[in-house]
């Protein structure tokens, strides 16, 4: 039974990073860095923004949506989908 | 040895009590928990029994790795025929009280019949005795504990409780160990307060003898490095469970006023970050704490910091109590929540159950379909926090005509009620959703729909689905141990490949739940956290039991479709599979963009549930196929092994 290879969870841990986070719009979902710190942060890929949390100093998660923002460009989206059907 | 745990056979109606050794093919063939757990209760019920009548079966069983040098194997496992679902019965609890029962000489108790008056087992070093509770009816949950440890005289007995819900036979009440520590799904607190048990009390100095102590604690060592080094545990220990509203909550995955809405938008005050800010304030800095083993450290301890129970010291909430009493009320107060999770604990009661059916009686009050003559008076409007704290307190009590319906579960309540109750009702096989809103998650809705004990997020669920995770990186996790080589989507809103994906989560997690391990601790809520093949050199340092990743597997896949022939025994059909129809036929209206409009397509749904039979190897129906059971070895059940 004795082995030396890694398992899938260790050779996935090796993916990791820190210091960023995912944008949590479904569609995007891209990684962003944060700068240290920082209480919110605008995804550069979609646009939604975003409040920060940090769990220790160098490892920050999404607390929540900046609501204003992210419901007009949610708002947004839907229009232009609305009006994309309609020309349909 | 590790193995040499025995079962304890106990009927309270005629108060004899027998031991026995379990035999190493059957540990083979279940391990131990969930798994074996299944096959006792197929083995020893009756079709069709009253649930809560003395012919059902209450078991209470640690997994095979429980108190051993393996992390977080602290979980104790309960099974009967559920009285909220009629179908299968079944919940899980972290804390302390498996590995005592462990120490204490047992691993599965088989507890039948029904006591004349209230009593309590005392299991302690390989004895048990069946003693007077009359004095511990109608003592809360904590109270109760603590009287037993007085009573006995040991500060270190744990015991598996149930209170005031229990006692009243609430369909969905639990039973539970230490302050929050909850077996909480399928009324398991009801099937015990049926047999007039309050209390399973344990403690234990029987040492367990590891089979390779040295390069047991060496792979620990990995195991533990694996576990803390995972950011979402380390968010976990942070946070607790309550860090998963933040991430689902803004993209709009969270169910509000009773699945009308699937986004919470004043929760500023439950948020995960507030709920630790009073953690914070009312304990202190170091205010985490973690059942047996276990180095997440996901629990939290807070004080109520103001309102009617205002000192009042508790542990969690988690995301269920965040969703029960604030998301699908639409309340907004983290006090309600507090004070929600505390009384439910405090009462013995299925929290995610009460919060659902209390947020059901909600629409049907604005909707007129109750009246204010129906709640007494009582003005239950969404939002309304002083209510839902009331249909707590009347729900556990069965106060009023309201609250006595309701802890008949939403099926019974909605014959009561009437009218167009039915269609409110968010629910699989009897059982509520958790608040999570799955309409732009078809995978995730696959799961709930086909849980063998109802509506759960825990029995299937491929919460990685929602990471957006690289192909190759899917393709690592879930070709691992059986090959496969169908398609696989990072896309969370696809259809393609999910089955796969529950299917295999459905395995992953019998496969826990039958070692007695925290689902924490595995492909769960993190990619990186250990599976099969860590159990499989887990299992053989600590009890000598050689089972490859494979064996493994095979051994999950078997008590999962031991849980399907009792289903199918007790009337399931491939109509119970199946979602209510705001799923398909409401689309999302909050979220991210993305979110707003998607629901489930019915067609593709309906051939997702074919695709997931077919990886089960059950027919169309979703009977397991005669050579699925024969390759599985349970062609010829009932087989009495034990």
């Amino acid at each position: 039974m004795e082995r030396e290879v890694m398992s899938t969870a260790e050779s996935l841990a090796k993916t990791r990073t820190y210091g960023k986070f995912r944008c949590h719009n479904p569609s995007c979902m891209e990684r962003i860095t944060v700068p240290p710190g920082a209480t919110r942060v605008k995804c550069p890929h979609c646009g939604l923004e975003w409040r920060v949390y940090w769990i220790s100093p160098d490892f920050p998660r999404i607390r929540g949506p900046v609501w204003d923002v992210n419901q007009k460009l949610a708002q947004e989206a839907v229009a232009k989908k609305a009006k994309r059907k309609e020309g349909k | 040895m590790a193995l040499n745990r025995k079962i304890a056979y106990i009927d309270l109606s005629k108060g004899k009590i027998e031991t026995r050794p379990i035999p190493l093919e059957v540990r083979k063939l279940y391990l131990g928990g969930r798994g074996l757990d299944a096959y006792l209760l197929y083995n020893h019920t009756e079709p069709n029994i009253d649930p809560l009548g003395p012919d059902n079966v209450l078991l209470v069983s640690a997994g095979i790795l429980g108190a051993t040098l393996a992390s977080a194997t602290s979980r104790t496992h309960i099974m009967a025929k559920s009285p909220l679902t009629g179908f299968l019965g079944s919940a899980n609890m972290g804390g302390f009280f498996a590995p005592e029962l462990r120490w204490a000489g047992f691993d599965h108790l088989v507890i039948k019949g029904r006591a004349e008056r209230p009593v309590y087992l005392w299991i302690h070093n390989g004895e048990i005795e069946i003693r007077d509770a009359s004095h511990l009816w109608g003592k809360s949950t904590t109270e109760t504990q603590w009287a037993i440890r007085k009573e006995l005289g040991d500060e270190d007995i744990k015991s598996a409780v149930i209170g005031v819900a229990g006692e009243n036979l609430v369909r969905f009440a639990n039973v539970m160990t230490g302050i929050k520590d909850a077996a909480g799904r399928t009324g398991m607190g009801a099937v015990m307060g049926s047999k007039n048990l309050k209390a399973i009390a344990v403690r234990g100095t029987m040492d367990i003898k590891i089979a390779h102590p040295v390069e047991a604690l060496e792979y620990n060592k990995k195991f533990i490095t694996q576990i803390t080094s995972a950011k979402v545990s380390q968010t976990q220990g942070r946070l607790g469970t309550p860090f998963i509203w933040g991430a689902t909550n803004p993209w709009g995955g969270v169910r509000t006023r009773n699945f009308q809405y699937n986004q919470h938008l004043y929760a500023d005050d439950i948020e995960a970050e507030r709920l630790d800010e009073i953690a914070t304030e009312t304990i202190g800095p170091y205010h985490m704490a973690g059942c047996f083993g276990c180095q997440v450290h996901c629990r939290a301890q807070y004080r109520i910091p103001s309102g009617p129970y205002a000192g009042v010291y508790d542990e969690g909430p988690e995301y269920t109590a965040q969703g029960a009493f604030g998301g699908e009320p639409e309340c907004r107060s983290a006090i309600t929540v507090l004070t929600g999770n505390h009384l439910s604990n405090q009462y013995g009661l299925d929290l995610l159950e009460a919060g659902s059916l209390i947020s059901w009686a909600m629409e049907l009050y604005e909707e007129g379909i109750l009246t204010s003559k129906d709640t007494d008076g009582l003005d239950l409007r969404f939002g309304n926090d002083e209510a839902l704290i009331e249909m707590i307190h009347r729900i556990a009590n069965r106060k009023g005509w309201l609250g006595d319906a309701l802890a008949e579960g939403g099926l019974r309540a909605a014959e009561k009620i009437g009218k167009d109750s039915i269609k409110y009702l968010i629910h699989v096989k009897g059982m509520s959703n958790l608040h999570s809103d799955e309409r732009a998650t078809p995978a995730l809705a696959l799961g709930i729909a086909t849980a063998s004990r109802g509506s759960d997020h825990l029995r299937s669920r491929p919460a990685i689905d929602l990471y957006h995770l690289p192909e190759e990186v899917l393709r690592k996790v879930y070709s691992n141990p059986i090959s496969y080589s169908g398609p696989l989507s990072s896309d969370h809103r696809e259809y393609l490949g999910k089955p796969w994906q529950v299917f295999w989560q459905e395995t992953c997690y019998m496969g826990v739940d039958c070692l007695g391990i925290c689902k924490y601790h595995t492909t769960f809520l993190g990619a990186t956290l250990p599976n099969f093949e860590d159990w499989s050199r887990v299992l053989y340092l600590n009890t000598g039991l050689e089972m490859s990743p494979t064996d493994i597997w095979t051994v999950a896949e078997r008590a999962c479709n031991i849980e399907r022939l009792y289903n199918i025994r007790e009337g399931l059909t491939r109509e119970h599979d199946w979602l209510v129809d705001r799923y398909f036929d409401e689309p999302c209206r909050r979220g991210a963009p993305d979110v707003i409009g998607a629901k489930i397509d019915r067609e593709k749904f309906k051939k997702m549930i074919d695709e997931y039979y077919e990886h089960h190897g059950w027919d169309e129906n979703g009977v397991p196929r005669p050579e699925t059971l024969k390759r599985l070895g349970i062609d010829k059940e009932p087989s009495h092994l034990l």
